[in-house]
Parts: structure tokens; sequence; C-alpha cells
């Protein structure tokens, strides 16, 4: 089952995302990346009713890149956060409702500070120090109330977030395989290999 | 589980003697799941009058949201802060026009009222999910342990209690009235309104 | 764009902590009522400087009735910005979006252009404290210091001599006075004929601080740079 974990740490905000794409009980794909690439200095991991995923995370992309091209530099995370909750609440209210779940984390290059917001299909919002969706959550939550260090280096943060990952899938009967792990810092966003 | 505690969380005001009161706690969840100790459910709508919103989190956000907006609009446009009993009925009414399809959140309001003499007026008010306003002398309570706050208020709550004793009244008893309810918790924030200033404490509880 | 140059002088001076604002009123009078700016309110009367948002201040000159339409528009706007993003307007975009509908009027039959030029005095982390001027065809540009209304070019060639890229608040009000008093037609100053503003950071939130002086203030400051009108009945008695 879809699992997402995000943490934040000295400059930096760590996300992850399982890379299957499945359908009832069957994998369809291992190799699905779950996390968007928004602005320059900002990520979004989403998870949820297939279908409603993709295309609420294209909708949120093409509209901060809009937003990005008019005004020459990018929303900041707290801004882009507050528009992209506010989007999925107006949707819950809608006739047919996005069923998508997100860890938004970024980089805020005017105050050099990271961020990070738990995001759920209801339009809950939450500013936290780290964050988990799906069954994953269960042990994450714990597991990083436990070993989570928000003046942390990248390196205790990745050990910290390879607890996560482990214990899942060593507790969970229907955990994920893969994941992709992204970072964001003052340099941009890259892909890391755990 | 209704939909009403989802995300838990309680808010409580008192008034006192010159001054009122207002706290709530700082759990988020989604259902048994703890997701943040850190949401604050209670905001400035002016100097003198702040607003609580316990209930769905979703909603909690939108509402903060759109006050902010109505209020601003509201200061700007007339250059004079709105009062409590004003700022009630605008309360009152954005909540009913959603009467078939509500913000699943139950306002709590405490704030001081500008009287024609020039003196402040204590004033707590709270409002049902579609805006049935509900003014009271004592205390107004509200959220996911609002049946345990009824009971401990009532024991300790007394009329005419100064600035420090009506902070002390009103953390004592959301603190042990939270404790007995596994929806409210890990942390409390309290403000404390008076005519000249606002003295807003966190406080930490039983953090478990 | 007549109104324009007939209209009270509006200026403004970027400074390197702040942006100052000052603008001639030409409705003046011992019967008109002033009592309503005397307290209350942000400061100010109301006649050429407002607050736009928390982080922006705006001056107009030109037609009063379109300014104010324009004034109600742009802070809209801006209380939009707050609802859509949970931050304040950039200064920029908020400059652009009365230029939007500013030009709308120039390009579409049947209505006239407002007739109003802005100056926008504002912070915001991206581009920190910034000055726009934004003329009725929808044209918007920044500068460290500019001025519109009467005079505007007697105005901008004084502080084109005496600008400097690192002047402080306290000198740039200093500069604004200076530029102010040679460029109104009035020999001598007094609040009834002067608004001023400025935004500078608080300095313990951080947050964009907007002040907007009371008549007694400007009056107060105008002493401070000895510009004020003498009071006549002192003078009579000494002579």
């Amino acid at each position: 089952m879809e699992c997402s974990f995000a943490l934040t740490g000295k400059d930096y905000v760590l996300v992850a995302a399982d890379t299957t794409s499945a359908r009832s009980i069957i994998k369809m794909k291992v190799d699905e990346d779950k996390i968007k690439t928004l602005s320059p200095h900002l990520l979004m991991a989403y998870s949820g009713e297939p279908g409603d995923t993709v295309q609420f995370a294209e909708y949120i992309e093409r509209n901060i890149r809009l937003y990005h091209i008019r005004n020459l530099y990018p929303l900041r995370p707290q801004s882009a956060a507050s528009w992209i909750r506010r989007a999925l609440a107006e949707s819950l209210r809608s006739r047919q409702s996005y069923t998508v779940n997100l860890l938004v984390g970024g980089f805020d290059t005017a105050d050099k500070t990271p961020h990070l917001y738990w995001i759920d299909y209801l339009g809950t919002m939450a500013t936290v120090p780290f964050a988990a969706h799906g069954y994953g959550s269960y042990f994450a939550s714990s597991l990083l109330d436990r070993y989570h260090n928000p003046d942390g280096t990248l390196e205790e943060g990745l050990d910290a977030l390879r607890r996560a990952i482990d214990e899942t899938a060593k507790r969970l009967v229907v955990s994920p395989g893969k994941y992709t792990v992204k970072v964001v810092d003052k340099d941009g966003v890259r892909v890391i290999d755990l | 589980m209704s939909i009403m505690d989802h995300n838990g969380g309680s808010v409580i005001a008192m008034a006192g003697k010159d001054c009122v009161a207002i706290a709530s706690d700082l759990r988020l969840g989604a259902g048994a799941q703890t997701i943040a100790m850190n949401f604050e459910k209670v905001f400035p709508v002016t100097d003198r009058l702040y607003m609580g919103l316990p209930g769905l989190a979703t909603d909690v956000i939108t509402l903060r949201e759109k006050f902010r907006y109505l209020t601003n609009m509201f200061h700007i446009k007339e250059s004079r802060p709105l009062q409590p009993s004003t700022f009630a009925h605008l309360l009152s009414s954005t909540l009913y026009e959603r009467r078939f399809g509500p913000y699943f959140c139950e306002p709590v309001l405490a704030g001081l009222e500008l009287t024609p003499s020039g003196t402040y007026q204590p004033y707590i008010a709270g409002t049902d999910l579609i805006g049935c306003l509900n003014f009271a002398k004592d205390f107004i309570v509200a959220g996911t342990a609002s049946d345990k706050l009824f009971g401990v208020a009532e024991g300790l709550w007394e009329p005419d209690l100064g600035p420090e004793d009506l902070f002390e009244t009103i953390s004592q008893t959301l603190l042990n009235s939270v404790d007995r309810d596994a929806y409210s918790g890990w942390g409390a924030i309290v403000h404390v309104i008076t005519a000249d200033k606002v003295v807003t404490r966190t406080l930490k509880g039983r953090m478990d | 764009m007549e109104a324009i140059s007939h209209a009270g002088t509006v200026l403004g001076v970027l400074a390197t902590d702040g942006v100052v604002l000052a603008a001639e009123k030409k409705v003046t009078g011992k019967l008109l009522d002033l009592s309503a700016s005397k307290e209350g309110g942000y400061g100010g009367s109301g006649e050429k400087i407002f607050l736009l948002n928390s982080n922006v201040i705006g001056g107009v000159a030109g037609l009063t009735a379109d300014a104010n339409s324009l004034v109600n528009y742009a802070r809209s706007a801006a209380q939009e910005h707050l609802l859509n993003y949970n931050e304040d307007i950039p200064v920029e975009l908020l400059a652009q979006r009365l230029c939007d509908l500013k030009q709308g009027y120039t390009q579409y039959g049947g209505l006239r252009p407002f007739g109003v030029s802005l100056l926008y005095a504002g912070y915001d982390p991206h581009y920190q404290f910034q000055l726009y001027h934004s003329d009725p065809s929808g044209n918007y540009s920044g500068w460290k210091a500019t001025c519109i209304g009467a005079n505007n070019g007697t105005a901008q060639s004084l502080l084109k001599q005496e600008y400097k890229d690192d002047i402080t608040v306290e000198d740039a009000i200093g500069l604004v006075m200076r530029t102010m008093s040679k460029t109104m037609d009035s020999t001598t100053l007094g609040s009834e004929k002067l608004e001023f503003a400025t935004l500078t950071l608080d300095p313990v939130t951080k947050e964009p601080k907007a002040k907007i002086y009371r008549p007694s203030e400007v009056d107060v400051l105008l002493k401070k740079f000895d510009l004020a009108k003498k009071d006549e009945d002192a003078e009579m008695k000494t002579a």
C-alpha cells in the first residue's frame, strides 16, 4: 500500500514516496515517481485515489509554474502550501472531490529556512517537523518522534528516514518495495539514492 | 464518530472583571492518530477580540482565512475595528449561509466591547455550526472535551476574577478537562485580554 | 493626464531601511471640516495618501473620485491575495493588478480611462523596500525617488541632484521635506497642506510597519526641519 514520509533537518527537507502503482491487489508498475518538483525549491509527494492523484498534482504543478513565469520568482513554500490546501478544501465541497493526500516540503530562499506541510484530502494542513501518509505513518510517526532531530545533518536525516522505511518493510503486510527519495535545500532539488 | 470529532480539539472562553480569557489545546489528529502538537485554534480578530474555532481542521483554516478577509475589509474601509457584538452577527450570518452544508466548526468569541462611555465590557459568545448565537455571562465551551469542560468550569469559575486569577482558572479548567479527553491535549495556549493589552501564554500539559 | 499635471504633488523616496511618501493637499481652507483626521483611522486626512495593505502605502494624483475607486480596488486585490496565498501581496504584483485594470480602459471603447497616477511605497521579502509609479495608461516602473502631480519636473531634477544610493529613512525624510517645500506653491508649509507617510520594518517583529502621520505629527516634523508656517500673531508682536 502507498506510503510517503518527509522530515526537516538543518536547512533541508527530505521527502520520500514509494514507487508502486497498483490497481486493486495487482502491482502495475514499480518505478513510478510520486514526488513532483513544483518549483526550484519546492517538492510535493502525492498519494491517494489513482487518477485523482496525477490529475491534481499536474493541475498544481502547472499553476505553480504559471505563477513563477508571470512573476519571475516562485511562490514561497508557505504561500504555495496555503494555495494548494485551499484547492483541496474547495474541491472537498464540490460534486466530485479529489481524494489526494500530500506532503509539501520546500526551502524558503527569502529567509533561508526549510518548511514542511502535512496536507490531507479534506484540506487539513499542519506545519510539522516530520510527516507521513498511508499505513507507513503508524510506524513512522512514533519512530520519528523518537529519532528525528530538527537540527540534524543530512546524514542524520537519512538515518531517521531509513529507520522509518525499514520498520515499514519489516512490519507491514502490504509494504512497498522501493522508494524515491528527494531532498530540497538552498541548492535546489536532488534525488538521493538511499 | 462524528465528523466534528475527526481532528479533535477544544476551546474555552471565560469572562472576568474588566477582562476575558480564551484558550485552546494544541492537538491536531486524524481520528486516533496525532498529526501535530502545534495546531492553534484561537485567532485574533481585532486587538480586543479573539475567536476560537474547534471542529474539522480544514474548516478551521478556511473560516480563519475567511474571517480575516472580512474583518480586514471592514477595518480598512471603515477605519475602525469591529466591535465583538457586530462581529458575532457577521459570524452568525456567515455560518447560516451554509445552512444545508455547514462548516463543521463551533466558534467561540471572547473580547472587550467598547461602551458609549468609553470603557470596555467583557463579551463572550458561542455559536453552533450553523450560527445560532449563545451569549453567556460566565463561560463558553466547545470541542471534543466540551462535556468535561462544562463540568470543571462550573466548579472553578466565579464572578469578577482579575486577569491573573482568570488565567489560572481557565488554564486549570482546560488542562484538567483535556486530560480526560483522548482527542484533545498536547499543551495549550491561553490569551488573557484586558483593555490595554493581550497576554498570551503557551502551557505544557500532560504531553501524552 | 491634464488633471494629473495640476494635481497636488506626490513625492516618494526609497531609502535603504524604508520608503518615504509626501503629498501636497489642494483641498484646503478654514471652513473645511478636518475633525475626522485628528484621531482614529490610520492617520492622515485620506485625501492623497492611503494604506493599501499592511505592507503598501499608496499616494494618488489626479481625479479624486477615480482615485478612491482605484484605492478600493487595490485594497480588495491585496486582501484577495492574502486569502489565496496567506501572505501579504508582493508590491509589484499589486501595482500590476491596478495596471491591468487601468490598461483595460485604454483598450475598450465607450468608457474613459482612470485619470489617476499612483505611487506605491511597499515592502515584500522578495525585493525588500520598493517604490513604483503607475500612470493612467497602465504603464508602471520602479524608482529610487520620483514624483507625480504639479511641478513634477522641478521636483524630479531636485531629487536627481540630491539622491544618494545609501540614503537612510532619516535623511530621506529631510530630502522629501526640502524638495516638497521648494515645489509647493505656498512658501510655508503646514499640516493642512501636507500629508506624510513612512514605511519601515518593525525593529522587533521585522514586519513592515506603515505610518501615516496625523496632522499634529506632520507639524512636529515641519518644525524639526524648520519649514513650519510661522505663527503670524507671534511675528506681529515681536515686530
